[in-house]
């Protein structure tokens, strides 16, 4: 330590304190150095350079300052030995000495110091030649500013052009105590308060503050720096501009770089921040010392505005701003509780330097280059002038936040920006993107031009169902049809209705369940050549008349029982349809003719008709048959409903390519079990699934492991994590694709792979002649990562909306950029990556998605209101707990009753449009604009209105079940519904993953579509319990799988219930079917039977009359596993192939023999245990029958949920099994047992699986970390079922050997 | 003739040297008042001129040659602390 005890101390300034803490937050950083260099070339006095320097250190007293970290506060005295003496490097002889000098200044500038005990400056002189050196200052920004810099070096020159000329050198630089003082005059003056009180009342609403990337504005260690030349013609006309309307020129420059700043964050107001020197007309004006200030400046940019107004409104702020800007930005932050995370005060720095900063040395040349000016925590534009007429723009970057391309992009952008609106009558003329982004952005990245034949999809099918006519084209629940077939069905049926009149350019609606004849259709309308219009018949009558009207169809291909929806309209239904062709000739359709109408839903309330041309939709099944190289071989799914645009390309691209299409069972598309299976049965490699769906996939067990080729994900946006998870937990490629109805079903795609990282997915790359534009509200192209409207062009363009030539001409504009072209306004928020792909940001209007189904909220507004009942009404999209949800707010008539509303808006609306929860209010709120004030809108209240409680166990259960699913904390009634409670079918299928798991059944979606109340679901769930398994019989089925696999056969523990493999039988993938042994003696009247042999021998039986060739795979826990390796000996003694023995963790009967029956008392501990109690922890619980039936049924074991007699039956097989294992006495097995082995038990114990040696040839070990007890809960599960289906796999794959043991 | 080397400043100096009058007019045009509102003595911060304005003032009066430091006219903000700083500035190049 060099400061003596008696040094003075002193406060630090403000605004040295606010630097000080952030430098103890971050002390390695060493972007708290200030720092600069000088080149001087000419014959450099260094006599007189090193007097010029000894002066100023010792006039700029600051240089000499020492931190001192008082617990009452930071305190700072001047150290006269912390007053830095010139170094002087001679690097003469240095090979290259100027990058010997500069690597030096680096490594200099890099390193970090401390405050309290390092000095806080240092000069540097290097001597790179007789006539050139280099003249370095780095100072620690607790000590100086970018201003005091200038006043250090000024000095230096002016003191040593004193000495070459002989003239007066100027008066000394004041010491920092000046500048001290003043800090502390004005802390306690009322000038504080006041500028304290405006900057409060200026900021009092808090403003967003957005800047240009998103991210954590902290410091890194380094910064990106690209700097750039405003272009000189420009800056005189901004110049002369400033003048006209009497602005000075650098705030002229700061309003422009704020607008700049304006368009990147597309909100209407910016928060920039400024610079402020902090010294005008203060005694401290000429301190060397760390004064500045950071002045919050908000900017609004509005449209249409003339450019002489905005600047003199930024300039009349910015006056204002400075008069007030001795008020610290760090006190405004914590009185206006900014304080921690990211809420921040301000965006982008915006730092003008309007003088020439260079020193003139007399007799030399200089050039000065800024190292740094201190911490850069976001983005800062830095204009600096030099010589009287030229402006350079530096801009210095936050690394973390933005790439070296960004930064010179910025640099580039804003310097063209700024020669563009000095040229302009208002910034609404001026694009923001530069004439080279322009070019990328509309042609570079939308050179898709690619040859596809021009022809129609009647053709090309044609072509290749002739090609290969056995080879199979359909499958649907087990039938097959092959291409020749399929050909012959669809060109009868075509044939037929070219007989009805039916051709080119006429309506055919389809309204056919999934099934053969659904395809077939199709096929023939398209053949015929119709275009196809698929309806839903869920939809209202109402909804239903109006397509029709609309859409004036010739015919209708419908289910002779659905006849009557289509009152008007001639029905053909599959019964009538012809078999076999006649070889009438048909005329078939053009490419320009209509293939299908899709009607969407529309803001009026009127729902819109697209109308697709064969053209559009050829182009789009040739790119993605050719870009992801489908073959003959693929296998693809058909679930989509037939409504949805997405299935156009599942029915088709199977025809065009000549491979396999699976059609799904009617209603299995929102069923993932179903899905599952119906994957892994058919060898399905291509499947498509809305995310939301996705993610239900996937959290369904039989799913894991699931292989495909390919899996398209689109209809909403594909989150990062729900890719990720794909990845985790099946095998195929996911891609993302992008489109709307309006453009043949998707635009755009990209590869969501493995190893891509992006945060949001994109929806990629324009597909084969096909334009994505991400346009600005004047129609211009938005530079890369700027988010704008995004407009589809190219041959995928819909023909128009049925009818509709209003709104044709409102969404399909002309192509402002390519004469004689369409665009379509998607009404989508995009942005352009810098690689070029395209990522989805949100809707800009009111239309929303739930479940990748497109709803208008105005079309449902319409239908509110149409109901008679409501004088007013707002419909929202609304995420409450995580579910995003329809929610209508209306404002009744008088005396209406809204019991009815939700019926009537059902009959105009499809079901997955009518909103989850009407409540009524007595006005709407609004904003002060008069629009509808969305914030203010209470939560609706899920409440259901039942009355009766929950009685029976399963109603109770269930009812839990329900709370929980839909985060509902009021109790829930037997009658309340589970969707009137808020529930969607998604959180339905979450729901029933649940009822799986708790029951151990599932009466699967339909049933609970069927019977949503929880007192009519528990019905059904009792009602299947008590069907052909009681879920007590001897044998019962846990999972049923893949026939072609050998079954698992698991046998109970203890208590002789084998529920508890169930979470293990539904995680094993490939799924198996695995059954469950129980003990008959569970049945009131059963018997204990009399030996361990022969209960094995029992089983035996058993299996063998379920499934009588082997192999046998046999698992069991505790006495589970015992009772395995005795019926793997009696297999064997039968002759009969066994498979894996498994225990989970087992010990043989030796073991146990001497250790005393436990009893009754043993018996009811065991059955506390097995229903995952431990007993030893329920002292107060009375070892009575009586008292432990009663704790488990008060408990959530299923267990308490079994009827008393069957209780009363586990107590007697507890009991008997212990006596059964006491008096067994084991049998070589002459084969492998495989032993998992619970790895967290057992201390102090001597149970290990080498006591089964004996009774074995082999012993495989495999120790999982858990205890016995939890073996078969989750994590333990987690564990064991990867390892079973592996080993249950290779067993299955073995070649079959001769039997070795007799 | 011969130049003697004293005669090149006068040759580039401003025809026109600064007065404290054109100094008085400057600041009101930036003002926006009246030039006979400026007082000698008065701060021309309380009277709404804030530093870049200045430095803009600073700037204009420079571009005909005189090497003026910002820093000092930021120490003294009134009229007759500027005149002082260019009346002293135009006398050394005299």
């Amino acid at each position: 330590m060099t400061g003596t005890p008696e040094a003075e101390t002193f406060p630090l300034a403000e605004a040295q304190a606010g630097l000080w803490y952030a430098q103890r937050l971050d002390p390695a950083n060493p972007l708290f150095h200030a720092g600069q260099y000088i080149e001087l070339t000419g014959p450099l006095d260094r006599a007189a350079f090193a007097a010029a320097l000894a002066q100023l250190v010792e006039e700029a007293d600051a240089l000499s300052l020492r931190m001192i970290d008082d617990p009452a506060g930071p305190r700072q005295c001047l150290d006269p030995a912390h007053r830095p003496a010139l170094e002087l490097i001679d690097l003469a002889d240095a090979p290259d000495p100027l990058a010997a000098a500069l690597a030096d200044i680096a490594r200099d500038m890099a390193t970090p110091l401390d405050p309290t005990r390092d000095p806080l400056a240092a000069q540097r002189l290097f001597v790179l030649g007789p006539s050139r050196h280099i003249w370095q200052q780095r100072v620690h920004h607790l000590a100086i500013d970018g201003y005091g810099i200038i006043l250090l070096t000024q000095r230096v020159a002016e003191l040593y052009n004193a000495a070459r000329t002989g003239n007066a050198p100027g008066n000394p630089l004041p010491s920092v105590r000046v500048a001290l003082n003043e800090d502390a005059a004005y802390r306690a003056s009322e000038k504080r308060a006041a500028d304290g009180a405006y900057w409060q009342a200026l900021f009092a609403d808090r403003p967003e503050v957005a800047s240009l990337a998103a991210g954590n504005p902290a410091s890194a260690f380094t910064f990106h720096r690209r700097a750039v030349e405003i272009d000189r013609a420009a800056f005189a006309r901004l110049r002369a501009l400033g003048d006209r309307v009497n602005v000075p020129w650098p705030d002229v420059v700061t309003a422009l770089a704020a607008a700049y700043v304006q368009r990147h964050t597309a909100t209407p107001e910016v928060v920039v921040g400024v610079p402020f020197m902090a010294r005008m007309g203060s005694a401290a004006a000429r301190v060397p010392a760390m004064l500045m200030n950071v002045l919050p400046l908000r900017v609004a940019v509005p449209a249409g505005a003339p450019l002489a107004d905005y600047l003199t409104g930024v300039a009349r702020s910015l006056t204002r701003a400075r008069r007030h800007g001795r008020y610290r930005s760090e006190q405004l932050r914590r009185d206006l509780k900014l304080i921690g995370g990211q809420r921040r005060l301000h965006g982008p720095l915006i730092n003008l330097l309007p003088f020439d900063e260079k020193p003139r040395f007399a007799g030399l040349e200089s050039r000065l280059e800024v190292l740094s000016t201190g911490p850069v925590e976001d983005i800062t534009f830095t204009f600096r002038l030099h010589g009287t007429d030229g402006l350079r723009l530096e801009v210095d970057a936050n690394p973390d936040l933005y790439d070296a391309g960004s930064v010179e992009a910025h640099a580039a952008r804003l310097a063209q920006f700024i020669a563009a609106a000095s040229d302009a009558d208002t910034l609404d003329t001026v694009p923001t993107a530069t004439p080279e982004e322009a070019h990328w952005a509309l042609v570079t990245l939308n050179a898709t031009d690619h040859p596809v034949p021009d022809t129609t999809l009647a053709a090309l099918i044609e072509a290749r169902m002739r090609e290969t006519p056995d080879a199979p084209a359909l499958r649907f629940e087990g039938q097959t049809l092959d291409y020749a077939t399929l050909d012959a069905r669809s060109r009868a049926l075509a044939e037929a209705l070219a007989e009805r009149g039916i051709g080119r350019e006429d309506i055919v609606v389809v309204a056919l369940p999934r099934s053969l004849e659904l395809v077939i259709a199709l096929l023939a309308i398209i053949r015929a050549g119709a275009a196809y219009l698929p309806v839903d018949l869920a939809q209202p009558d109402a909804r239903l008349a109006r397509i029709l009207a609309s859409a004036s169809p010739k015919l209708v291909l419908a289910r002779e029982g659905d006849a009557p929806r289509f009152a008007g309209v001639p029905v053909l239904s599959p019964a009538a349809w012809p078999r076999d062709p006649t070889g009438t000739p048909l005329a078939g359709p053009k490419p320009g003719d209509a293939a299908y109408v899709i009607y969407t839903s529309g803001s009026t309330g009127e729902p819109k008709g697209v109308v697709i041309e064969h053209r559009a939709i050829v182009n789009r099944l040739e790119w993605m048959r050719e870009h992801y190289a489908f073959t003959p071989a693929d296998i693809i799914l058909q679930k989509t409903p037939a409504t949805f645009d997405v299935s156009v390309w599942e029915f088709f691209l199977p025809f065009l390519t000549g491979c396999t299409l699976v059609v799904a069972p009617p209603e299995a598309h929102r069923d993932p079990v179903a899905l599952a299976r119906l994957i892994r049965a058919e060898a399905i490699t291509t499947a498509h699934f809305v995310p939301s769906m996705l993610a239900a996939f996937l959290a369904e067990p039989s799913a894991q492991g699931l292989s495909l080729a390919r899996v398209f994900c689109s209809g909403e946006e594909l989150p990062a994590d729900l890719r990720d998870r794909f990845h985790r937990t099946l095998k195929a490629e996911l891609h993302n694709l992008y489109g709307p109805t309006e453009a043949a079903v998707d635009v755009s795609y990209w590869p969501a792979a493995r190893d891509d990282r992006s945060l949001s997915v994109p929806i990629g790359f324009p597909v084969w002649n096909t334009r994505l534009y991400v346009l600005d509200e004047q129609g211009r192209p938005q530079p890369p990562n700027v988010a704008g409207h995004l407009y589809l062009g190219g041959v995928q363009l819909a023909r128009f909306y049925l009818g509709r030539p209003d709104l044709t001409a409102e969404r399909f504009v002309a192509d402002p950029h390519q004469p004689g072209e369409r665009i379509y306004a998607t009404g989508d928020l995009a942005l352009i990556r810098p690689d070029g792909a395209v990522v989805y940001l949100g809707r800009s209007d009111h239309q929303i998605k739930i479940r990748g189904l497109r709803i208008e909220l105005g079309e449902i507004e319409a239908a509110v209101m149409a109901s008679g009942l409501v004088r007013q009404a707002g419909i929202v999209a609304r995420e409450d707990r995580g579910t995003k949800r329809i929610v209508a707010y209306v404002v009744p008539e008088p005396g209406a009753d809204l019991a009815i509303l939700k019926a009537r808006v059902a009959a105009k609306v499809p079901d997955y449009m009518v909103p989850a929860a009407f409540v009524a209010l007595d006005a709407l709120p609004v904003n002060a604009n008069g629009k509808l004030d969305r914030g203010a809108l209470p939560a609706p209240d899920f409440a259901g209105t039942g009355q009766r409680v929950p009685e029976t166990p399963t109603e109770q259960r269930l009812a839990a079940l329900f709370a929980d699913q839909l985060q509902l904390a009021t109790p829930i009634a037997a009658e309340d519904d589970f969707f009137t409670l808020g529930g969607d079918s998604l959180a339905a299928v979450a729901l029933l993953l649940r009822v799986r798991e708790a029951f151990g059944r599932d009466p699967g979606l339909g049933a609970l579509f069927a019977q949503p109340s929880v007192e009519g679901f528990a019905r059904l769930i009792d009602a299947e319990g008590q069907g052909e398994d009681s879920g007590l019989d001897p044998l019962i089925t846990l999972v049923a799988g893949d026939p072609a696999l050998p079954p698992l056969f698991a046998i109970h523990p203890a208590g002789g219930i084998s529920w508890c493999y169930g979470r293990l039988a539904r995680a094993l993938a490939p799924r198996r079917t695995v059954y469950g042994l129980q003990a008959p003696a569970l049945a009131p009247d059963g018997a204990v039977p009399s030996s361990l042999e022969a209960l094995a021998a029992d089983y035996v039986a058993r299996i063998r009359a379920i499934s009588p060739e082997g192999p046998y795979h046999l698992l069991g826990w505790s006495v589970g596993g015992i009772i395995a390796q005795a019926m793997a000996v009696r297999l064997r003694d039968l002759g009969c192939e066994v498979g894996l023995v498994v225990m989970l963790d087992s010990y043989p009967c030796d073991v146990w023999r001497g250790e005393p029956d436990p009893g009754e008392d043993g018996a009811l501990k065991a059955l506390i245990a097995i229903a995952g109690h431990d007993p030893d922890r329920l002292p107060a619980l009375a070892l009575t029958r009586a008292s432990v039936l009663a704790f488990l049924r008060a408990s959530d074991s299923p267990l308490g949920r079994l009827p008393d007699a069957a209780l009363d039956g586990v107590v007697r097989v507890v009991a008997g099994n212990n006596r059964l294992v006491r008096s067994h006495h084991h049998r070589r097995y002459d084969g492998t047992i495989t032993h998992i082995r619970a790895g967290l038990d057992h201390q102090g114990r001597h149970l290990s699986p080498d006591q089964w040696r004996a009774y074995a040839r082999e012993v495989a070990v495999i120790e999982v970390p858990a205890l016995h007890a939890h073996l078969t809960g989750p994590e333990a599960t987690a564990h064991i079922a990867p390892t079973l289906a592996r080993l249950l796999a290779a067993e299955d794959f073995k070649e079959p050997t001769c039997a070795t043991a007799v | 003739m011969a130049i003697e080397p004293g005669d090149i400043t006068r040759i580039v100096a401003p025809a026109a040297p600064i007065t404290r009058e054109r100094m008085r007019a400057d600041i009101a045009r930036m003002l926006h008042e009246d030039p006979d509102e400026i007082g000698g003595d008065d701060s021309l911060m309380d009277l709404g001129l804030d530093s870049m304005r200045a430095m803009n003032l600073v700037l204009t009066w420079s571009e005909g040659g005189l090497e003026l430091e910002f820093s000092d006219f930021a120490e003294t903000p009134t009229l007759n602390g500027w005149w002082a700083l260019i009346s002293a500035k135009q006398a050394a190049r005299a």
